[in-house]
């Protein structure tokens, strides 16, 4: 039994958690934040010089033959420094759905683009009817000679609008919620029409329509058994970003009871400020060790791995709830400024329990 | 025990209702100079413009029950905009230890919505222990004006206010319940500089308001002084059950179940989603029981009896509803509900995320929900701290 990381991946997590240190005070990120890209290129290049867009792909595609324990670490430091660069959308959901492709030549073409930071990719799989459901798809991909024709909408696509392509999930047959006759397909974004716009955490997502675009065959990355494979390691690293921003928020709260006094006290004198955190730090050991859980099964490959990342979204949910809610409620007034990082944190976290799936979905797939 | 409405309050009810058809904004017409006149149409009815104040002042009178008909018939519609700092705070403090000259001169004008007032008490190191604040007055040798120096905070709507009232301190000897005294500020003068506070919704309602130097005459004060933390300690208790607001929690669990109706689920609708129409439900017989803890209270007050265990949980719990209803919009609004300051997806998930980040407040002001228990722990349960 051995919970600890090899020497390699602890250097990585270093090197993630001092790029935090060095690059994202809050108001650092509040610039960022209010531009109009919503992050900074020098940042993403520094992130491809140090190799973290290469982490997740083989060796002998030029990667870093990482896998979700590698991924796992970044995440939990991007969560603690509130990062806004489009990794999750680039690297584990794009990235990740190329990864697994079985269209080699597509991948060959696009990984030393994407190790670069040249390419940026985006995973538009949601629709208004869809809710959670990735099998809950409208958008067509008609035939048409060595082409498919695509018409629908796709909502709340992260970063689409600096993606250079955007991978797409639509129905070549099958019905509404049929897992057979789903495709993915990889479109260059500027097909696309966008209306593009800032999500509450300080990120950006875009609505898409495709009206009559035109894809060639060898553009198909995959089908459903790919997405829902995405699915599940986009959950894992959302699981540990939360993780990081759990942390801040439990850590801050201990801190800010400290110091604030009121009837003749530090806050944290009161029995029932001390339980309320004591009940936020188990939430947050606990959800640690479903992290580690998930994400062994999810590297071992193992039967249950599926069932467990929906426990694991369950978890995170409910305790991002519970952390985010009582650290605003402990820091008073004060927490509910945009001042303070706090609500920064449980903004993200809120946007979070939005993304594939939120607290109920996860319940209901695992008990099923 | 009886709850059924008399026919007199059926005919009440539809009184209200006529007059408040009658009295909705014509779509076009000025919006202020609309507002006034629905005060003056509301005071002519016989004190509808000041539906909780005492008949003595120019109240209506009514009974507990014709106040939860005000109640529920105006939480859906569309009144004209008011703020309960002059109306509902500082009216009754000047009806209770006013002088006739501070009656005479502050309540026509706070009655007619011509001057906006703010709540001074909240300080940097005073929020729930209101007592601890630190704002300084200082009595002048000739007697005539107190001279005012602090900083006051999450003062809502300083920025659109002409007065603020104000707790400071003269006496730092004592206990510090001791030597608060109560002052009436104009805001716009040299000395008053108000700073927004932005919270999370992206909202500007609350601020920081730095008094420095300000010289105000002793006819502003309230009662005597070092006895303004009596005066408004009684109006603390009134505020809190005034902010459980459970007509308006009402209306928005109703909204909600339309709202989730409206939400796509496979073939049917979120509202048909068992895990989530359970929740609804839960909420519902929550609701069902404080509305009549809330009616229990009214009745109390109404018989002259002090307020009773019950109203002491309405704040509570009200604001624990309030809570959970915004929590609930913002989980119908699925993946939409991370969209910001954009109509995107279903039409009520941008609104419903602002309303929860701001409505992490509700159990925050006011008292906050730790305090609330503190208090009914030892004025209803009689318990004692270590």
């Amino acid at each position: 039994m051995n919970f600890d990381i090899s020497e390699e991946q602890q250097l990585l997590q270093q090197s993630v958690e001092r790029f935090v240190n060095e690059n994202y005070d809050l108001a650092t990120r509040r610039k960022l934040v209010d531009s109009p890209q919503g992050y900074s290129d020098d940042n993403w290049s520094q992130m491809a010089e140090l190799g973290w867009l290469a982490l997740p792909f083989d060796e002998s595609d030029g990667g870093f033959g990482g896998n979700q324990i590698d991924t796992m670490l970044v995440m939990e430091q991007f969560g603690r420094g509130l990062v806004v660069e489009p990794y999750f959308a680039n690297i584990v959901l794009g990235g990740g759905i190329l990864k697994q492709s079985s269209n080699l030549e597509l991948k060959t073409s696009l990984l030393p683009g994407i190790i670069t930071g040249d390419v940026r990719l985006t995973l538009a799989h949601a629709e208004e009817q869809s809710r959670f459901d990735l099998d809950d798809v409208v958008t067509t991909a008609r035939e048409d000679g060595d082409h498919y024709v695509l018409n629908g909408k796709k909502s709340m696509v992260p970063n689409a609008a600096t993606a250079t392509h955007v991978i797409v999930s639509a129905r070549t047959g099958g019905g509404q919620r049929d897992k057979d006759g789903i495709v993915l397909l990889l479109i260059d974004s500027g097909d696309l029409d966008g209306n593009h716009f800032p999500t509450v955490d300080g990120g950006r997502a875009s609505e898409l329509s495709l009206d009559n675009v035109r894809v060639p065959a060898e553009r198909i990355i995959g089908d459903f058994n790919l997405l829902a494979k995405a699915a599940q390691d986009a959950v894992l690293a959302l699981s540990a970003e939360a993780l990081g921003c759990m942390e801040v928020l439990y850590k801050s709260t201990v801190e800010y009871t400290q110091e604030r006094e009121q009837f003749d006290h530090p806050l944290s004198d009161f029995q029932v400020v001390q339980h309320r955190m004591v009940d936020m730090f188990v939430e947050y050991e606990q959800c640690k060790s479903l992290l580690y859980r998930a994400t062994l099964e999810a590297v071992q490959d193992a039967p249950t791995a599926a069932r467990t990342s929906h426990a694991l979204k369950h978890l995170i949910g409910k305790s991002a709830g519970f952390i985010g809610e009582n650290a605003v409620q402990l820091h008073g007034g004060m927490g509910m400024t945009e001042e303070l990082a706090i609500g920064h944190y449980f903004k993200r976290l809120l946007v979070i329990e939005s993304q594939f799936g939120n607290t109920d979905y996860h319940l209901t797939q695992f008990a099923d | 025990m009886e709850i059924d409405l008399s026919p007199e309050d059926f005919e009440f009810r539809q009184e209200v209702r006529d007059f408040l058809k009658e009295n909705t904004a014509k779509p076009g017409a000025d919006y202020s100079q609309w507002r006034l006149d629905y005060f003056k149409k509301a005071a002519a009815k016989g004190g509808w413009d000041v539906p909780k104040w005492p008949v003595e002042f120019g109240g209506p009178g009514w009974s507990p029950t014709q106040h939860y008909i005000w109640e529920q018939e105006t939480v859906t519609a569309s009144l004209p905009w008011d703020m309960p700092f002059g109306i509902g705070m500082l009216a009754p403090i000047l009806m209770n230890y006013g002088s006739k000259e501070q009656i005479d001169r502050f309540l026509p004008d706070i009655r007619e919505r011509n001057v906006n007032w703010c709540q001074g008490y909240s300080e940097p190191g005073a929020g729930s222990d209101l007592a601890s604040l630190k704002t300084k007055a200082v009595l002048s040798d000739d007697g005539t004006h107190y001279t005012v120096t602090g900083t006051k905070v999450w003062t809502t709507m300083a920025h659109m206010a002409d007065w603020m009232f104000c707790l400071t301190r003269t006496d730092d000897t004592g206990i510090k319940q001791e030597g608060i005294t109560f002052l009436l500020i104009p805001m716009k003068q040299d000395g008053i500089e108000v700073t927004p506070i932005i919270t999370l919704g992206g909202a500007h309602s609350v601020n920081m308001v730095h008094i420095t130097e300000v010289k105000v005459p002793v006819e502003n004060r309230i009662g005597e002084e070092g006895k303004g933390w009596t005066y408004a300690k009684g109006l603390l208790q009134h505020e809190r059950t005034g902010l459980a607001g459970i007509s308006r929690s009402i209306v928005a669990l109703e909204n909600l179940k339309r709202q989730a109706q409206s939400v796509p689920r496979g073939n049917r609708t979120l509202m048909d989603d068992p895990a989530f129409k359970s929740k609804v439900a839960e909420l519902e017989i929550d609701l069902l029981a404080v509305e009549f803890t809330e009616l229990r209270s009214l009745a109390a007050a109404a018989s002259g009896d002090d307020p009773g265990p019950e109203s002491s949980i309405l704040k509570l719990k009200g604001t624990e509803i309030q809570q959970r209803i915004q929590k609930l919009t913002v989980e119908a609004g699925g993946i939409y509900s991370a969209a910001w300051g954009v109509p995107v997806g279903h039409k009520f998930a941008r609104s419903g995320m602002q309303g929860y980040l701001g409505g992490r407040a509700n159990t925050i002001y006011g008292g906050a929900s730790e305090v609330q228990k503190d208090v009914i722990a030892k004025n209803v349960l009689g318990l004692k701290r270590s």
